[in-house]
């Protein structure tokens, strides 16, 4: 369902921009309050709640003994998908899944992948017979606004307080997966003529195009995403990159926070 | 709190919800929240008004809210509820779509409204609709007419009614706008007062507002406060009280 | 139903693994209005299982061949997160979630007053997060209390509940050994103020005296777990002091 976009609310979200305002009353790279929490479901061996602002998602993490690909044979796997179901919103309608949502996993899936926090040999069984296979699956229930931040956010905190159930696989004794880095993603979204960080539903549905960034511990980049119409300079990028940097080290931090 | 919901549990066994005051004689004691149902009152005698149907010897809440008794009829204030258009009311809708000679709009009710050629305020030429008003414009109209099948006519003919141009729309649940208007109006004239802006409440739950940053800024705060805690104990006084400080400040 | 008495279920003393009596349910827990994007929505914590439920509308039923000319329609999905079970669920279409949409939106249509909306759809959308034998009921229970938080006139509320049988014992609110090992399942909708069932299945093996057995526990667990419900209603709404608007 396209969402219905009121003239009116175009023109006020100009008008807060002009004045450097936004509206919600947040500065400009101010994000939403955020509450995480982990391990909170039975039959996943990882999970979190990511509680982002009025945006709710739920990730788990489920493991599998597979057989590795020719190519690779001392490798395991990792596959991260994110899944909009209607749940999350009246414009969400049912069927396959939408280009949206495998966006969404795919950008979360390339943060976590690309930064190396897993060691796809460390998930090794048996060389060319067995490895571990992870998946991540992210579930939308309330989409008010960045549902990347939070469901990237959730896929790692589920990720780094996962316990491989190795005796369910008849291979030894439970034990937490190794996850080396906490990767974290930022978005900014064109709203009013200017990127702000971490956009509600309201200045989703007036603004215009968004990029993701997601950094690892040392600050290096690992997936960029510009997503929806429109275009943006290399200046405008250094600016948010800048922001990003702040952000994701604090969101990292939130993460880590966790595993007391 | 905590100690109503241990009152509730002790209730439970019995038979059903709510019979005994749960506020203790506290400020709104008379008011009584209650559940899908649960009885509320014997049918004899009593009539039933909207949230309660009567089902053998007992009246029943067919909706969360609050019981209302009132010249004998026994009914139920929703806490929440989607808004149903009645003909008169006034609503601002959003254009949808557009026609040759029509217009739909979305009001914030399950339909969409339609507003023909011959009831905008404007001489519209056959196929030039689009030109007065397009997708996305925001208009203040009045339900002409509503149907057994939920069909909606709107009509922009009449004093103030237009396409609005300028300020902000904002929305509050249906079941809210009486808190926001006060009695006689008295709140919303405060607030029009201490913001300097201009303000629409419209039936529908939409509410437009026109004024300077600060204005516009301060009633959005005062919607939001009654959004967040309308249903609960907030008064009218409680809601003034705020406005005059957000003013002094 | 998987096995017949080849687990041991009970202990001696008649308890059972966890702990519980016979007639004894897990523990439930309830929040109301959890998902703010939904125009109603309930979680609700059932022993381990846990479920969400969001409404929306009711809103004009798309598309124009399910419209009802004189009642709403009431569109539910029923669904599993893949991390909910113990193997992962590849999400897309599966017949046993079709099947128990079906039997709940026909349960919910039985206490929605859908006459009141000719034309429109209420969507309710049950999600599964973590599963642990008994997810249908512990649905239609999220669904009865989103639907109220969502202001859906309602005749009365609606528990899920369920019975079963282990080593030929009737026992209330089957968990997942007793689900997996046991001989019988009866799990219900009953309506907590009337009586009424509006949900009813079952699968294994009971008798007369068994059966009747098992409503009797659906019906005293339904009593408790609408408290439950009430309670968690109120509790969004009742302020403090106990005011009203």
């Amino acid at each position: 369902m396209v969402e219905l976009v009121p003239n009116l609310l175009k023109q006020e979200l100009e008008k807060l921009a002009e004045n450097d305002k936004r509206i919600d009353g947040r500065s400009r790279w101010e994000s939403r309050e955020i509450t995480l929490e982990t391990n909170c479901l039975y039959n996943a061996e990882g999970s979190a709640k990511v509680v982002w602002g009025e945006t709710v998602i739920y990730a788990g993490v489920k493991f599998e003994v597979r057989t590795p690909w020719p190519d690779r044979p001392t490798q395991g796997s990792l596959m991260c998908g994110a899944e909009l179901r209607p749940v999350a919103g009246r414009k969400y309608e049912p069927g396959p899944p939408s280009p949206e949502s495998i966006e969404l996993g795919r950008v979360v899936d390339r943060g976590i992948r690309e930064s190396g926090c897993i060691d796809m040999d460390s998930l090794c069984i048996i060389p060319g017979e067995k490895v571990l296979g992870i998946m991540i699956d992210i579930h939308v229930l309330s989409d008010k606004g960045n549902i990347f931040d939070a469901c990237a956010l959730g896929a790692i905190a589920a990720l780094r307080t996962a316990i491989v159930p190795a005796e369910r696989f008849d291979i030894g004794e439970d034990y937490p997966l190794s996850v080396s880095m906490t990767p974290t993603m930022c978005s900014f979204t064109r709203v009013g003529g200017r990127y702000v960080l971490d956009a509600n539903e309201k200045e989703e549905l007036g603004g215009e195009e968004r990029i993701h960034i997601t950094l690892g511990d040392q600050g290096h980049l690992h997936s960029l995403q510009k997503g929806l119409k429109g275009t943006f300079t290399p200046a405008e990028f250094d600016e948010i990159l800048q922001v990003a940097q702040n952000r994701c080290k604090e969101l990292a931090d939130l993460v880590n926070a966790q595993e007391e | 709190m905590n100690l109503n919901n241990r009152l509730f549990y002790h209730g439970m066994d019995g038979r059903r919800f709510g019979e005994k005051d749960m506020s203790g004689g506290q400020k709104g004691a008379e008011l009584r929240l209650v559940t899908p149902g649960e009885a509320i009152g014997a049918s004899s005698g009593g009539r039933v008004g909207s949230g309660a149907i009567i089902q053998g010897k007992e009246i029943i809440a067919t909706k969360l809210g609050w019981v209302k008794q009132k010249n004998g009829v026994t009914s139920v204030d929703p806490i929440n509820s989607t808004y149903m258009p009645r003909s008169g009311d006034l609503v601002i809708g959003v254009i949808e779509s557009v026609r040759n000679n029509l217009w739909f709009a979305e009001v914030n009710g399950p339909f969409n409204g339609l507003l023909p050629m011959s009831l905008a305020p404007w001489k519209v030429e056959f196929g030039a609709a689009r030109e007065h008003m397009d997708i996305g414009d925001i208009m203040l109209a009045r339900v002409q007419e509503v149907d057994e099948a939920h069909n909606i006519v709107l009509t922009m003919k009449g004093v103030g009614l237009r396409k609005l141009k300028e300020g902000i729309m904002s929305q509050i649940s249906v079941n809210n706008i009486q808190t926001l208007r006060g009695e006689n109006n008295s709140t919303v004239n405060m607030l029009k007062d201490a913001s300097d802006c201009r303000i629409i409440v419209a039936e529908n739950g939409r509410v437009w507002v026109d004024g300077d940053d600060d204005g516009v800024e301060l009633v959005r705060s005062v919607i939001e406060m009654i959004q967040d805690s309308g249903h609960k104990a907030t008064t009218e006084n409680e809601i003034q009280e705020f406005i005059e400080k957000r003013r002094n400040a | 139903m998987g096995g017949y008495g080849d687990v041991k279920l009970l202990r001696d003393d008649g308890s059972r693994l966890d702990g519980r009596q016979v007639d004894e349910m897990r523990e439930v827990e309830i929040e109301a209005g959890i998902l703010p994007a939904a125009d109603g929505s309930a979680w609700v914590k059932h022993g381990l299982n846990v479920a969400v439920c969001a409404i929306y509308g009711p809103m004009e039923a798309h598309p124009r061949k399910i419209q009802r000319q004189d009642r709403a329609v009431i569109d539910v999905r029923y669904n599993m997160a893949p991390f909910s079970t113990s193997d992962r669920i590849r999400p897309g279409f599966n017949r046993r979630s079709r099947e128990i949409s079906k039997v709940t939106a026909e349960a919910l249509e039985s206490v929605v007053l859908v006459e009141r909306y000719p034309r429109s759809k209420i969507r309710v959308e049950i999600e599964i997060l973590a599963a642990e034998a008994g997810t249908r009921c512990v649905g239609i229970t999220a669904a009865a209390v989103a639907l109220a938080d969502a202001g859906i006139p309602m005749r009365d509320l609606i528990v899920g509940v369920a019975s079963g049988k282990i080593e030929d014992t009737v026992v209330l609110d089957l968990d997942k050994a007793e689900d997996n090992y046991g001989q019988a399942d009866l799990p219900m909708g009953i309506l907590p103020t009337t009586g009424e069932i509006a949900f009813l299945q079952m699968d294994g093996d009971l008798s007369v005296d068994e059966y009747n057995t098992c409503v009797e526990y659906n019906m005293k667990a339904a009593k408790e777990i609408h408290a439950i419900m009430v309670d968690a209603l109120r509790r969004r709404y009742q302020s403090s002091n106990g005011g009203g608007k």
